[in-house]
């Protein structure tokens, strides 16, 4: 019977581990708003600019931000940019970040492992040490110089992050890779004769991809934060662009109100902030719940 | 194997540099709109126009004998402005990472012995939370409260007043580490250290609670692990109590995964410094990079660069000598 | 010969994600002073488990449910009896590795990969005779040519004075607690570390001295194994758990170790309980034997009767199946496979196995009843 196809059992018992913990649904209910808020921006907060939706609409230019009311649902930040249409657009550019970034370094990181781990001997030593290198400067400060080498913008912040984000992915590939390679069942392969490419491909890829699974989830939070902070400093998104990070850079002269209501301003900061903290929540509670469900020692407690 | 690595990053960073072209980068070495003039004959001064090995080997000549450039932001040279802002940093990290250790290591393993219980699941949550803030927006939403609203722990490094003080009066107050806590107590005015302390508040919390999210899930697993292997039965079978059991065997073994992941900490502890430094107006390296790369100052951007690869060199290296210290199997090797 | 360790109708589950899994089905048997008991089974019929019963360190997500461990620790009088099921966790943690000890499959994996093997043989004395180490220190301290300054080795002596009396005393045990305070127990250390390099050569290891600063790595898979015994031994118990102490051994290896532990039956421990799924080691090394089949004991005997006379039809079944050199043609199979113990077969577990079944075997649990002298079984076929 196909219900009971061992491979299917399996996937429904990961599905069910991963499902069956209560952090995991709130982070794929998180997402599938994120999406949704994502996938409907156009209808939920119609354009003004109809050739780049992501300008922010602004009436007027003045500086002090106001607060929520009937015209601006979240209120507006300094120079009158509609937070609740920066917080919708922002959405989709925290996807296109996090995806593109994560995707990218993925492939590069583990088609790098990959050979790392499959050939071994001198090329591995060789792109040991490169990783190396990279790894020898925080992920920040090498963004922040490729952005000052290339320019400002948000598109130059995530070729910068997916130029250097690849090398956690090497070594995660190639430890899962190592590891894999010494077992029995691959030994059995061998063993009877199968090329080593396509041992590489139906054995080790597929049973070694999930390490690299949770920490691209993971990753994608970071590296959407990396890019807010980018914008937060003024080396990412211009001003004026939908995305969350550029939007608190522009309240940063309201942090603090006048001295009788010191958290006047707070929407300006709390709100596109908190888009930002719940975006990642979602995706770290994801990868979280996978990393328990495939981790063979606490499967099967 | 160390200098390899140094030496890959030198040749990173300075070809990263090397994207610019000669006239931009020529740029950095202008400090008044008349010189702009003057490029094509300053190109040819510096010789930016050379091949990349041979300007390579003219910056590195250059950084061996102490000279790393001019810092626009700084007004002066960056070896100077380097051990001027080392201290700011420093002191955060100081302060920092006891911290993190301390509380990282406890509650993960209290998280691991106390395994699916309140106390493991409560300190996920706050794990998951906390891994999920970004430092930038804790410190922000922190400013906000405490400064903003309730009006203590401010930001900056030492108020206006004792500053003004401290930068006028440098016979009556020795810096002898340039760093304000310890200073002051050296000089015996708690008053300073306490405003200092105050100051430091916010930035120390800001760090630690995202570090120690991550500390404390390593641990935890790491616990977790151990107390599943075979020789804590052996001591149990011996009649070693739980706390025998917990804390001089599991943990002990538990740490050795933990110090791997050490690394990543030291490198989260420094870009979490420049994000806490910029909010919190500390004008320590991270400040002082931030700066630089909206200013574009090149020269601090390489300097910096090399110095965070020096200090993970040097990480490194500690890391590697810790872990022949704990894991006996690895000393003889 | 009189009891030591009576096991009553033990149960014990295990509460897995797939379901409860009853390994111990009222397990009962009895273990005599200065006899060598083996409990033989197939992988996954409870021998570990009732042995970890035994000295409740059954491993998460396992729980005894029921029963009791009878533990008779005087042997000319028998009503001085103590239920190990009713005793607090302190009294258990001060039973083992004291009175009752276990020594387990994997040799590698036993020790502590970072603590050298004197010290983790040095535990034992420091656990459990505690006293007797304050004595000596003190006798050394006391002694004409003790070469520590005079405050000093009045500190130290009044500090082990206060041990001896109450090695458990509050202001003892916060100083073992602090670090800095803990230096007054260097001294308890090395006596341990010294008593643990004799019982180290006692287990013909060579250079103890030498081999008590060794980490476990640095050692091989048979003198680890002796290690773990050391470990076991050094406080002189009652009684011995072999859990597969041997199978993960070479053959040679093997027979050393079996031949240690016959040894030391005769000198050193009274009663061994070895638990192994190799009946050739049984009917070399024990006096009784008894066979376990899914959580339920079949019959017990004495080894040569067992051998000579099996009645449970499991162990009849068992033995035919074990091939001898004599025997020609096909190899003796048992038909059926081992019950899922989630949802074991109701009644006897062996019943649909059997080629003797009858209505009553899939109702009820059979008791162990006497089949001959000094010979249960239990099972519903058999006639008194």
């Amino acid at each position: 019977m196909i219900a009971n196809h061992p491979r299917l059992k399996e996937l429904k018992f990961t599905l069910r581990r991963i499902f069956g913990n209560p952090l995991a649904i709130i982070g794929f209910s998180l997402l599938l708003f994120f999406i949704a808020v994502a996938v409907f921006a156009p209808y939920i907060a119609p354009p003004k600019y109809e050739h780049n939706p992501y300008l922010m609409p602004h009436k007027g230019y003045s500086q002090t931000p106001r607060p929520p009311s009937k015209q601006n649902i979240f209120g507006t930040t300094a120079g009158q940019y509609d937070i609740f249409y920066g917080a919708v657009w922002g959405t989709r550019t925290a996807f296109k970040i996090g995806i593109f970034v994560v995707c990218i370094a993925a492939c590069i990181g583990v088609i790098l492992g990959v050979i790392s781990g499959y050939y071994g001997g001198i090329v591995d030593e060789l792109l040991m040490r490169i990783v190396d290198i990279v790894f020898a400067i925080p992920l920040l400060v090498l963004t922040m110089a490729i952005v000052v080498a290339f320019g400002r913008g948000l598109d130059k912040v995530m070729i910068a992050l997916a130029m250097v984000g690849w090398r956690s992915y090497v070594r995660v590939m190639r430890s899962s890779i190592l590891t894999l390679r010494e077992l029995d069942f691959v030994q059995a392969a061998r063993a009877m004769g199968v090329s080593n490419i396509k041992i590489m491909l139906r054995h080790i890829l597929p049973n070694g991809i999930y390490p690299v699974l949770v920490m691209a989830f993971m990753d994608i939070g970071s590296m959407v934060v990396v890019a807010a902070f980018m914008s937060f400093v003024g080396l990412g998104a211009p001003k004026g662009y939908a995305d969350w990070g550029q939007m608190v850079a522009l309240a940063r002269n309201y942090i603090v109100g006048p001295p009788d209501d010191p958290l006047k301003y707070w929407y300006a900061i709390v709100i596109p902030g908190g888009c930002i903290v719940l975006f990642v929540l979602a995706w770290n509670l994801i990868g979280d719940a996978l990393r328990d469900a495939f981790d063979p020692k606490i499967r099967r407690g | 194997m160390l200098g390899v690595v140094l030496f890959g990053v030198s040749i990173l960073i300075f070809g990263i540099l090397m994207t610019f072209s000669p006239e931009r980068r020529a740029a950095a070495y202008v400090s008044s709109p008349q010189q702009v003039k003057d490029i094509p004959a300053i190109v040819e001064q510096f010789g930016l126009d050379d091949p990349f090995y041979l300007q390579y080997f003219r910056w590195i000549k250059e950084v061996f004998s102490g000279n790393l450039g001019w810092s626009v932001v700084a007004a002066r040279p960056v070896w100077d402005a380097f051990w001027h802002y080392f201290p700011i940093t420093l002191e955060l990290n100081l302060f920092t990472s006891p911290f993190i250790i301390i509380f990282g290591i406890w509650l993960g393993t209290q998280a691991g012995i106390h395994r699916n219980t309140f106390i493991d699941h409560s300190t996920r949550i706050f794990a998951i939370t906390g891994w999920s803030l970004p430092t930038f927006l804790f410190g922000l939403i922190m400013l906000m409260i405490f400064y903003g609203y309730f009006g203590i722990f401010p930001p900056g490094i030492i108020s206006d007043d004792l500053g003004m003080f401290i930068r006028e009066n440098p016979d009556r107050f020795r810096q002898y580490t340039h760093m304000y806590t310890i200073d002051g107590l050296l000089n015996g005015r708690l008053d300073i250290t306490l405003d200092a302390l105050k100051r430091l508040f916010m930035p120390v919390l800001t760090q630690v609670v995202v570090i120690v999210a991550l500390l404390m899930r390593v641990m935890r697993s790491s616990m977790i692990e151990e107390i599943s292997k075979e020789y804590i039965l052996t001591a149990r079978a011996k009649g070693a109590d739980k706390r025998t059991i917990y804390f001089k065997h599991a943990r002990k073994n538990a740490l050795i995964p933990v110090v791997t992941v050490a690394g990543w900490l030291v490198a989260f502890l420094m870009e979490g410094s420049i994000a806490v430094e910029y909010i919190f107006t500390r004008q320590g390296i991270g400040w002082w990079l931030a700066s630089s790369a909206i200013s574009l100052d090149i020269p601090v951007l390489m300097g910096v660069c090399l110095f965070f690869g020096l200090v993970y060199v040097i990480a490194n290296l500690i890391i590697d000598i810790l872990y022949a210290y704990i894991d006996p199997r690895i000393r003889l090797t | 010969m009189s009891k030591l360790v009576e096991l009553v109708d033990i149960v014990t589950n295990f509460y897995t994600y797939e379901g409860t899994v009853k390994a111990l089905n009222r397990v009962s048997l009895t273990i005599e002073h200065g006899s060598s008991f083996g409990l033989v089974g197939e992988s996954g019929c409870g021998k570990s488990v009732t042995a970890r019963s035994i000295m409740r360190v059954v491993q998460e997500p396992g729980r005894i449910e029921g029963g009791s461990v009878l533990v008779y620790l005087d042997e000319t009088d028998e009503t001085k009896m103590i239920d190990l099921m009713k005793q607090s966790e302190d009294y258990m943690v001060d039973l083992r590795g004291n009175k009752i000890s276990m020594i387990f499959q994997e040799p590698n994996a036993a020790l502590n990969p970072i603590m050298s093997v004197g010290e983790q043989v040095a535990e034992s004395f420091l656990f459990h005779r505690k006293q007797e180490l304050c004595k000596k220190v003190l006798s050394e301290l006391n002694s004409p040519d003790c070469k520590t300054i005079y405050p000093l080795r009045k500190l130290l002596q009044s500090i082990y004075m206060a041990a001896d009396e109450n090695p458990d005393s509050f202001g003892l045990k916060l100083m073992s607690k602090i670090p800095v305070l803990k230096w007054w127990r260097r001294r308890m250390k090395q006596e341990a570390l010294k008593q643990s390099a004799e019982i180290i050569s006692k287990l013909g290891i060579p250079n103890p001295a030498e081999v008590v600063k060794l980490y476990p790595h640095n050692l091989s898979g048979g003198m680890k194994q002796r290690i773990v015994i050391a470990i076991a031994l050094a406080c002189n118990p009652v009684l011995l758990i072999a859990d597969e102490a041997t199978s993960n051994l070479d053959v040679t290896i093997q027979a050393q170790i079996l031949e240690l532990l016959r040894e030391l039956k005769q000198k050193e421990i009274s009663s061994i309980l070895l638990i192994t799924h190799d009946l050739g080691v049984v009917a070399e090394t024990c006096d009784r034997v008894g066979v376990m089949y899914a959580g339920n004991l079949c019959e017990v005997a004495d080894v040569k009767d067992l051998f000579s006379h099996p009645r449970h039809p499991y162990t009849r079944a068992l033995l035919d199946s074990v091939p001898k050199l004599s025997q020609e043609g096909e190899l003796k199979s048992i038909e059926g496979n081992v019950p899922n113990l989630v949802t074991p077969p109701p009644g006897c577990r062996f019943h649909p196995r059997c080629p003797y079944r009858k209505g009553i075997c899939s109702v009820e649990l059979p008791e162990l009843r006497n089949v001959g002298k000094n010979h249960q079984a239990a099972c519903h076929v058999l006639p008194e």
